[in-house]
């Protein structure tokens, strides 16, 4: 029997979201992991166009201290 | 025209005069560039995400603003960077040119709108969660203040 894999798709294009703000902090979280890292595309399914705009605003969130630049994991 | 966004934070426990006389302070600052204020006000206090000179919570200022001279915000940058009041400052560049702000017509509400808006009922709304947030951060500066107790 084959594998039933889950069909990714882009968030921002499902929900029809052209601008990331970088203050929407409670979006942004959704794309990094416990460590505070940005997901690689390949696993959220994010556009390319709009992985460019994600990374650019999660970096600017890191720099006003919006979001972590490392984030302890669970142990 | 070009529109600009500075989000800068100051310290939560400031005095409001204080608080107000370094926003007029910023203003004057900022008009030495011939810019336009759009908006200028307080967005938010929140715990920070990592410290700043020691602090765990700061509150967010929100500064919109129409550039004239580009070639000045140079000044304003380094200006900004020397105040010993703000405790960091970003300035952005915005795509397009921000709604004037309206008292009780919040941020996020905004963002939540356009969302709503583009994307009809997809979307679950998110004041509900973001009041829980609050509530948790409130906590958690409680928490923060016994453990210093301890």
């Amino acid at each position: 029997m084959a594998l039933q894999t889950k069909k990714k798709f882009c968030y921002f294009k499902e929900n029809g979201i052209k601008e990331i703000d970088y203050k929407d902090v409670k979006l942004l979280r959704r794309f990094v992991n416990d460590q505070g890292k940005i997901m690689p595309r390949r696993i959220t399914g994010t556009s390319a166009k709009m992985h460019r705009k994600l990374v650019r605003a999660i970096k600017r969130s890191r720099t006003i201290a919006l979001m972590p630049y490392v984030e302890r994991g669970i142990d | 025209m070009r529109y600009y966004e500075t989000l800068y934070i100051v310290d939560p426990n400031l005095d409001s005069k204080i608080l107000e006389k370094t926003m007029t302070e910023i203003e004057q600052e900022l008009s030495k560039t011939k810019s336009k204020v759009i908006n200028h006000r307080v967005w938010d206090k929140k715990r920070l995400a990592y410290q700043i000179l020691n602090h765990k919570y700061g509150s967010y200022i929100i500064l919109q603003f129409e550039v004239g001279d580009v070639t000045k915000m140079v000044d304003f940058d380094v200006w900004m960077k020397l105040n010993n009041i703000v405790l960091r400052h970003m300035t952005v560049l915005l795509s397009q040119k921000p709604e004037i702000y309206e008292e009780g017509n919040s941020d996020d509400g905004k963002v939540e709108q356009k969302r709503v808006s583009e994307s009809g009922e997809k979307v679950p709304s998110l004041p509900e969660s973001e009041k829980h947030e609050d509530s948790e951060t409130q906590s958690s500066e409680e928490l923060d203040i016994k453990e210093e107790g301890e």
